[in-house]
């Protein structure tokens, strides 16, 4: 064995000053828009789910308090979002305890359907896009074990890159799916969101006035009759 | 017993080429961002000698901008 | 140690570089799992691997990789939403262990060998086997995961070619009781209604079925009806709590084998009561009595076979007088005032009543016994055969339907008809192109007989696709050491390594669902096709081209023509020639490869939704209900008593043993425990005690526990008040895990007429370990 203070060995941060040297290069990569690297167009026919459920989402938007729309204490990040799910859209796993069997299912939605802090957490809750549908754990368990029973060779593509506008300062086209996903603002306001991906201006509550699907259908091209 | 981690930025619109180049070094692990044109890169190497060559080799690649390291650990 | 220190040091260094990323870039993401070619995402649509239910799926794929999955919002079954094993399923392809090259047992090791060669092995030996030991001596053992054809190929091979009846499938262990309570009661085989009955229905009642865990997308669809009308009841009737009996209005809870009783209670309720449509029932029903002690088919070459003898209302009434609330309060442990309120609520005019069953009331010693009855609860009232109203019989795999049932890989059966009817055996052999000798008048074994004639040595070959019996089989002791006696060939069709596969002699590489083309058939008469979205691995072949390779290498080339390009079109439209009559006509190929499923009858470009109605079923005469399955042209009610279970809790062995399945895992978790997010929600199997017997026994939840019957024992850890809760005396064990095999304590009792080894109710002892 070795004595445990040559063990922690030396440890040192460079921190500072690497947010110097990056500054520079973090304007660069806004401006770039770099089309080639990591397209990762997910949809080619786009569900109008949203718009199914249009009269559901305003209702819902309109019983948010504005408090609540402009909370922005999250501290979720996206790959934390990312690393519950299998691929873009897939239902991620509960990362926290859920008791059995005394938890009726309609229960995860006294959090999740209007979100808020929760103590026993210490953490804002995310809402759920879909709180029509109730059984919520036929699609979302909860993971206890670390090892795989055999290793997978899963792959799958990347997540959408953010801000894909088509001009400088344009609303960007929404890069997922909308089934399941309808809900802007379940996911995009408020303080248990993600905060890469929370608007800045919550208070319209129309987001796809501006905000359209995007998919991979060819451009434009007349085709005339004759 | 040094290990280092790095955000290892590429000559733009060469994220690909950097990626396959750290890849294809010994000692080396790369992860590249999915949405950013950034890669983390852990380097473990066995002693101080090959830590040396290995960095002289990750100055030399072509595909690389500028390295920033996050976390450093030597056995001294 | 010093490994797992370095490895730490590590993980801190890339936690450390994410960390400082997060605050350089905010939104960057650094992906759970790794990246495809991040080329676009094209969506073809599939059925889902897994249960009955035939949910729609669209399969993301880029490359040639599947990389996604979300619902097909264009099939009806389930409108766009999955279950979490089917948001999941693609992953399935993609086991790190996965099966791509033949493999050939040689010197007691499994050798990977050219799949040329190992099939030619496959046809020598069987050819070498008819020789040695008679036709009846090999055997083919598929299941209701088989794609149509593949079952249809076995079918004509088996019963057509080679003249033998050894042709069984899994759907035997699940579904059997099933169709042998619709032939008995109706007289054709499988559902009247179709999950719209879902949106229209005001009560559900489900009888011994987790559908929460088990039909998670019917099951939602419940619950979306019931929050959008307000006056839906469902009523959880069980032995055991699940998570359906907590989204129940109501958990009624019975003691093993008692519902029996419990629906003849129903029935004399609303007898009492003068609920009857007696409109209904004067002219759709008529009232039969079949042998009583029937047996429970323990020993081997036991024989049974029913007899039907009609009788009047009056005897039926009389029957019924065992049965009072009261009564059978005694039997069931269910509160006389719970089976009154049963009652009201099927006596109701007002309100549509669908019941819903599965496993539990198909693995049941009375498996046949207790479908007839709840089809006599149903029947009383006239509630059947229209939207909202009806019994529905669920099933559990993809295609037990589809393939088992409607192809009839089942010893007695033939495409159309059973092998014991001239004109069915005629009419098979002139679409086969076989000379009518070749077809066996006489069937052979079922399932369990079929594993006991191996065991024996009346069988010598086997032939295993898509099940994992060394799983599965209930008292599995004796069925593994069977397989493995000497002078028994193994062929063994699989895609991941198991238990089955540790046995086999030959393993043939197959293919996946979605790396070939094929079809299901799902619990709503449902047709399902999907074209092969992905290119197999390896040497993997489908199914269905293996048995036509073995097929042609024993001298079969004339019934198995067809090209490698169009094969599985070619199959389906000789293999629509056996239904087409309105009572059962399938779609044609391209409109099923147009649409997410169509069900049968599919009679001049229209779905049936609810046969047996003159409004709906094409096939149906007169103004309203057509029973016309029967010669009677009437619906049968049963007189079937209440009898014990095979084997009751003693003073030596005093808790019953009831398995199934939980949601994470499908069956015996050869694929789905291939997932990571499934095996890792519900890595091992358990066995739930109820916490009164718990701490009457000091256990604790995760102490191990040694459950063990007259057969054998599994150790194991406790769960209490876990997942579901067993009622006192009662514990069950999920069999998803092969280190845990369960099936070697269950019992290999059945329903003697329909042959389903019941899985639910065998006696046990546990002790602290």
């Amino acid at each position: 064995m070795e004595n445990p203070k040559q063990k922690v060995g030396k440890v040192f941060l460079i921190f500072a000053g690497l947010c110097i040297l990056a500054l520079p290069l973090i304007v660069l990569t806004a401006l770039s828009s770099e089309p080639e690297e990591m397209e990762a167009s997910v949809a080619d026919t786009q569900n109008m789910d949203f718009d199914d459920k249009g009269q559901a989402v305003f209702a819902s938007y309109d019983q948010i308090s504005r408090d609540y729309l402009e909370g922005t204490s999250t501290g979720r990040t996206l790959s934390e979002y990312y690393s519950r799910r299998q691929y873009p859209g897939s239902p991620p796993f509960i990362p926290h305890k859920v008791e059995e069997p005394d938890l009726a299912p309609i229960e995860c939605l006294t959090c999740h359907a209007r979100g808020g802090w929760t103590a026993e957490l210490k953490k804002n809750t995310p809402i759920t896009p879909h709180p029509e549908q109730e059984a919520c754990r036929q699609c979302h368990i909860t993971v206890t074990e670390a090892q795989l029973f055999v290793e997978t060779d899963w792959m799958s593509v990347a997540p959408p890159r953010l801000g894909r506008t088509s001009l400088p300062g344009a609303p960007p086209p929404i890069p997922h799916e909308l089934q399941m996903r309808g809900d802007c603002v379940a996911c995009h306001v408020g303080p248990g969101t993600v905060a890469a991906i929370r608007v800045e201006h919550p208070s319209r509550g129309n987001c796809r006035q501006c905000h359209v699907p995007e998919s991979n259908a060819p451009l434009f091209e007349r085709k005339p009759k004759s | 017993m040094p290990v280092f981690s790095y955000l290892a930025y590429p000559v733009s619109g060469s994220k690909e080429q950097l990626l396959n180049d750290l890849a294809a070094l010994d000692f080396c692990e790369v992860t590249p961002a999915e949405n950013q044109a950034v890669l983390i890169l852990v380097t473990d190497t066995p002693d101080e000698e090959t830590e040396k060559k290995l960095q002289e080799k990750l100055k030399a690649l072509k595909s690389l901008e500028s390295l920033g390291m996050t976390f450093g650990h030597t056995d001294e | 140690m010093d490994f797992t220190r370095r490895d730490f040091i590590k993980s801190a260094a890339l936690q450390s570089a994410v960390t400082t990323a997060a605050v350089l870039f905010p939104g960057i993401s650094f992906g759970a799992w790794k990246n495809a070619d991040s080329g676009a995402i094209e969506w073809k649509k599939t059925p889902c691997r897994f249960c009955g239910t035939g949910c729609g799926l669209l399969v993301g794929v880029s490359g040639d990789r599947a990389v996604a999955v979300k619902g097909d919002p264009n099939c009806t079954v389930n409108k766009g939403l999955c279950c979490v094993k089917g948001y999941h399923s693609v992953q399935i392809l993609y086991g790190k262990d996965r099966v791509n090259k033949a493999l050939v047992r040689k010197n007691g090791k499994l050798v990977e060998t050219p799949l040329k060669e190992a099939l030619d092995l496959v046809a020598s030996k069987m050819q070498e086997t008819i020789k040695s030991h008679g036709k009846d001596a090999v055997a083919m053992y598929g299941s209701g995961q088989w794609s149509i054809t593949d079952g249809y190929v076995s079918s004509k091979l088996f019963k057509g070619c080679i003249g033998t009846n050894n042709l069984e499938a899994n759907a035997r262990l699940c579904m059997a009781s099933a169709v042998t309570g619709f032939l008995t009661t109706f007289g054709l085989d499988e559902p009247m209604g179709c999950y719209d009955d879902l949106d229209h229905a005001d009560v559900f009642i489900t009888w011994g079925n987790n559908m929460a865990e088990m039909h998670p997308v019917l099951f939602s669809r419940m619950l979306a009806n019931r929050k959008s009308k307000n006056n839906v009841t469902i009523i959880d009737l069980a032995t055991r709590t699940t998570r359906t009996s907590q989204a129940a209005d109501k958990s009624i809870i019975f003691n093993p084998q008692t519902d029996l009783a419990v629906a003849n209670a129903i029935c004399y309720e609303i007898i009492r009561n003068d609920w009857v449509n007696w409109d209904f029932v004067n002219k759709h029903v008529s009232f039969h009595k079949g042998k009583t002690n029937i047996g429970y088919g323990t020993q081997d070459h036991f024989k049974f076979k029913d007899k039907a003898e009609t009788v009047d209302w009056e005897t039926y009434k009389a029957f019924l007088a065992d049965y009072t609330p009261e009564k059978v309060e005694k039997i069931s442990g269910v509160p006389a005032k719970d089976i009154k309120y049963l009652a009201a609520l099927f006596g109701d005019p007002d309100k549509k009543v669908v019941s819903y069953w599965c496993m539990g009331m198909n693995q049941h010693t009375r498996g046949t016994w207790i479908n007839n009855l709840v089809y006599n609860c149903h029947l009383l009232v006239g509630k059947i055969s229209q939207p909202g109203n009806g019994p529905f019989s669920l099933t559990g795999q993809p295609s037990a339907c589809g393939t088992v049932r409607e192809v009839g890989t089942l010893t007695h059966k033939l495409p159309h008809g059973v092998v014991m009817k001239e004109g069915a055996r005629k009419m098979a052999a002139k679409i086969w192109d076989v000379p009518v000798e070749n077809i066996d008048p006489k069937p052979t074994y079922h399932t369990v007989e079929m594993f006991r004639a191996l065991d024996r040595g009346d069988i010598r070959f086997m032939w295993i696709q898509v099940t994992n019996p060394m799983v599965t089989m209930p008292n599995l002791n004796r069925y593994r050491n069977g397989a493995e006696k000497d002078g028994r060939f193994l062929v063994v069709s699989e895609i991941y390594p198991t238990p089955t596969y540790d046995v086999a002699d030959v393993v043939l590489p197959s293919a996946l669902w979605i790396e070939r083309e094929g079809f299901f058939g799902n619990s709503e008469r449902r047709t399902q096709h999907n074209d092969q979205i992905v290119p197999m691995p390896g040497d993997c072949m489908s199914n269905t081209w293996q048995i036509i390779e073995v097929a042609r290498r024993m001298g079969f080339e004339k019934q198995f023509p067809w090209s490698e390009e169009t094969y599985i079109e070619d199959i389906w439209n000789e293999y629509i020639q056996f239904h087409d009559t309105p009572k059962h006509r399938m779609a044609p190929y391209k409109e099923l490869k147009a649409n997410s499923g169509l069900q049968w009858p599919f009679v001049n470009g229209l779905e049936t939704k609810w046969r047996y109605h003159a409004k709906y079923d094409p096939a149906a005469e007169g103004e309203d209900f057509d029973f016309y399955g029967k010669p009677d042209r009437r619906a049968w009610i049963w007189l079937r008593p209440y009898e014990p279970a095979a084997e009751s809790p003693d003073s030596e062995y005093p808790l019953w043993l009831n398995t199934g399945r939980i949601l994470e895992h499908w069956h015996t978790g050869s694929m789905t425990r291939r997932v990571p997010v499934l095996h890792r929600a519900a890595p091992e199997a358990y066995v739930e005690i109820n916490p009164d017997d718990a701490t009457r026994m000091g256990i604790n939840s995760g102490n191990k526990v040694k459950v063990s019957s007259r057969r054998g024992s599994v150790i194991m850890k406790a769960s209490i008040n876990g997942r579901g809760r067993p009622p006192r005396g009662m514990v069950f064990v999920p069999f998803f895990d092969e280190s845990y095999l369960i099936n070697e304590v269950t019992l290999d009792a059945f329903c003697p007429i329909s042959k389903q080894p019941d899985y639910k109710k065998c006696a046990v002892k546990l002790e602290k370990v």
